[in-house]
């Protein structure tokens, strides 16, 4: 990336700049475009089980939006190439010709559902197909190459990820998207959504929180007892190699017979399925990242600023937190990311043993053999991996020691 | 006052420190010195108890040092190590205030301390205050370092090998600063190293340490001129005693009056004189050039010295510049005396009168 920048910025005193000036954002260009030509934009089905009729772009859309869709591919042409705009100018470009992209899709896809649906069955379905995942896609990592090329500080990358998530939103909340086959699923699942969304948070949360609890410590332990810590990262990794399902199906006897055996527990709702088993589950394989990562982090300060802490009369106490915990922070922070990120895509398979969350949809529609009923579960999901991502990576970027940053 | 009796540490049964015995009055500047693996670095630790000694007693002002509070013993004790220590995640005024903190001073008597702390060491407090340790030069974070060292004011300093990884340039200019600061806040100051030419010029005491053992304490001049036994005479190295002699020595101690004269000519045959300007400053020499004994030259900034001067310094200077004398100038460099070779090889006969 940064051999690019130089190069263009060389190339603007010699005023000589190669015709390429952003070679990734050329190849995802003829990426899109390629999708344009041989890909299905949408598929139009007469039921929601039945594979439909593809659509392509040029068929789906109205001469306004072809000619919008064009104007803005040609915007990313100008700024991909090294002349006449310099490199920062038309990473801003592109940048400001994502968000609008993308609306442009969104549009143009629900637009064309309710055209299509208007002199249909009711049974009949509009779907997003192929071309319209890569469009998105494309639109999205044209916004991710400009901003890291741009080196923006936090806020103007906090403002734009906040306006990107509203124009979603917005074209979410309206009657656009409605037709769409997936709205639909929505529509006919709202309330039961809803309440697997915060099956889904109560299951990441509820593995996070205890994981955090006995990690922590545990990793603080496996730095102050290093004769401990083969063993306890030989548990821990044993842990991590068993395969999810697998943990989900064993817990189900021990939980099942504790539940008959104490009885308030099981009235406290633990037993062999739901969410008892499957919280278990994913603190398992929350734990060694969290506790490696806190020893990683702990382990990381160096020997010189432990010695002269001590020297100066520092208690332990004050050495864990003034010293050891404000260095090993960021750390320890980019465990809890990969756990969080982790635990989203693992709660999916908690559906399996009845805990919900949007792992439900998923297998009801695989069951069902309704794609658009998955995506409903998938989409969501992944959604959530990306927020949960995007917000923990500024914690760690925040938490870095002014002095390291 | 620093006391050790019959210090001993002990690991697995074998004695890295083995009965060691002195006494650092108050204001001394000692210096623990050996060969690799000698103890000095334990014994220095097992002052602040970071190392807890197996046998003996350590007195602090008369305070057995195991019989205070651990953390409290090390607020009394200034700090200051190789690698320096800084916080990495603290910028430098927060670094020195350290130990002030932790004594729960109140921030405006902090504040007044860390801008004293850092004129001591010339950094500027509207330059440095601010940064981080990571945006500082080798030396700067060394001055930081013994500066939080010092910020409690401690009854007594230790420090393990300070210089030791810094460049040899740094390394000079730190240790002249470090000379300044400990004449004057007159701290007692127990210095780790393994460089005898930087025990020499700073030590006002010196242990030499081998296997554990200490095989002499003195003062530096009497370990160069009566060595207790061949490894002391070994370690301090034969081949330019004379030269290290003469680094504890000091300009003032072979300081003698200087002839001036009026006129650019020379009075006499091989004799010299300077020329002073206006101000009292030497300008010129007249004569004593090795290479053209009759030469009138200019007075290089370069030859100049002052009493506080090591006679090794000044007569490097000489044979570097090829001059015979060096003017010697006070702090607002008037023409005080001159230090010449003569006077070099006079002092020699007489070393009594040179015992420092």
């Amino acid at each position: 990336m940064s051999k690019v920048d130089t190069r263009s910025d060389r190339a603007l005193r010699t005023s000589s700049r190669p015709i390429v000036g952003n070679r990734v954002l050329l190849t995802l260009l003829i990426i899109a475009l390629a999708s344009v030509a041989f890909l299905p934009f949408a598929t139009l089905s007469p039921n929601r089980l039945v594979s439909g009729q593809a659509v392509m772009l040029w068929q789906a859309c109205r001469p306004w939006q072809w000619i919008a869709l064009a104007a803005l591919g040609a915007l990313l042409l100008v700024s991909a190439a090294g002349r006449p705009l310099a490199a920062r100018p038309a990473c801003r470009v592109a940048l400001l010709t994502s968000l609008p992209l993308i609306a442009l899709l969104l549009i143009s896809l629900g637009d064309y559902a309710h055209r299509a649906l208007s002199d249909a069955s009711p049974a009949a379905r509009v779907s997003q197909s192929a071309s319209f995942w890569v469009l998105l896609f494309v639109g999205a990592l044209v916004a991710v190459d400009a901003l890291q090329r741009l080196r923006l500080g936090l806020v103007p990358r906090l403002g734009f990820a906040l306006v990107a998530v509203v124009l979603v939103a917005v074209c979410l909340a309206s009657d656009l998207l409605s037709g769409l086959s997936i709205m639909r699923e929505f529509a006919n699942q709202r309330a039961n959504f809803l309440d697997q969304l915060v099956r889904h948070l109560v299951l990441v949360a509820g593995a996070l929180i205890p994981a955090l609890l006995v990690g922590l410590p545990l990793g603080l332990l496996a730095r102050r007892r290093e004769a401990w810590r083969s063993g306890l990262f030989s548990v821990l990794n044993v842990f991590q190699t068993l395969p999810s399902i697998a943990v989900f199906g064993l817990l189900i006897a021990p939980l099942a017979a504790l539940a008959r055996a104490v009885p308030w527990l099981a009235e406290l709702g633990i037993g062999g399925i739901g969410l008892a088993p499957a919280i278990i589950a994913l603190v398992i394989y929350s734990l060694l990242p969290i506790v490696r990562n806190t020893y990683a982090g702990l382990a990381g300060v160096p020997a010189g600023t432990l010695e002269a802490a001590r020297g100066m009369g520092m208690t332990p106490t004050q050495i864990l937190w003034r010293v050891e915990v404000p260095l090993a922070l960021p750390v320890i922070l980019s465990g809890l990311r990969i756990v969080t990120v982790q635990a989203i895509g693992l709660a999916v398979v908690a559906a399996l043993i009845g805990a919900g969350g949007f792992g439900a949809f998923i297998f009801q529609g695989l069951g069902q053999y309704a794609i658009d009923l998955v995506l409903l579960g998938a989409i969501p999901t992944i959604v959530m991996a990306v927020i949960a991502d995007f917000i923990l990576q500024i914690l760690v970027s925040l938490s870095r020691p002014a002095g390291t940053r | 006052m620093i006391e050790l009796k019959g210090l001993t540490k002990r690991y697995a049964g074998k004695s890295v420190v083995d009965d060691i015995s002195l006494t650092l009055e108050d204001g001394e500047f000692g210096v623990l010195i050996g060969p690799s693996g000698c103890g000095k670095s334990t014994t220095l630790k097992m002052i602040n108890r970071l190392i807890p000694a197996s046998g003996g007693q350590i007195l602090l002002n008369g305070d057995d040092v195991a019989d205070l509070p651990v953390e409290q013993l090390r607020r009394r004790i200034g700090y200051a190590i190789q690698s320096t220590g800084l916080f990495p995640h603290w910028d430098v005024a927060r670094n020195i205030a350290t130990v002030p903190q932790l004594l729960k001073w109140p921030k405006s008597r902090i504040d007044d301390r860390v801008d004293e702390l850092m004129a001591l060491f010339h950094l500027d407090p509207a330059e440095f205050r601010g940064k981080y340790p990571h945006q500082l030069s080798g030396g700067q974070a060394q001055r930081v370092g013994v500066a939080r060292a010092l910020a409690a004011d401690p009854e007594v300093l230790l420090m393990d090998e300070p210089f030791g990884a810094v460049d040899p340039l740094t390394r000079e200019v730190l240790q002249a600063e470090m000379k300044r600061v400990h004449q004057q806040t007159g701290k007692t100051i127990v210095f780790v190293t393994h460089d005898m030419d930087e025990a020499l010029s700073l030590a006002t005491r010196i242990a030499l340490l081998n296997q554990g053992r200490l095989v002499q304490y003195d003062r530096p001049i009497e370990l160069m001129v009566e060595p207790a036994d061949d490894f002391v005479r070994e370690f301090i190295g034969q081949a330019d005693l004379g030269l290290k002699l003469l680094s504890r020595r000091w300009v003032h101690q072979y300081q003698r009056e200087a002839r001036l004269q009026q006129t650019e000519t020379l009075d006499s045959l091989h004799a010299h004189g300077w020329l002073i300007d206006d101000q009292g400053r030497p300008s010129a020499l007249a004569g004593a050039r090795l290479d053209d004994a009759d030469a009138i030259t200019r007075v290089k900034p370069e030859w100049i010295a002052t009493p506080e001067m090591s006679m090794k310094e000044a007569l490097s200077r000489m044979v570097w510049y090829r001059v015979m004398v060096l003017p010697v100038v006070d702090d607002a460099g008037k023409l005080i005396g001159e230090v010449g070779m003569q006077g070099v090889m006079g002092m020699q006969d007489e070393p009594e009168g040179a015992l420092s």
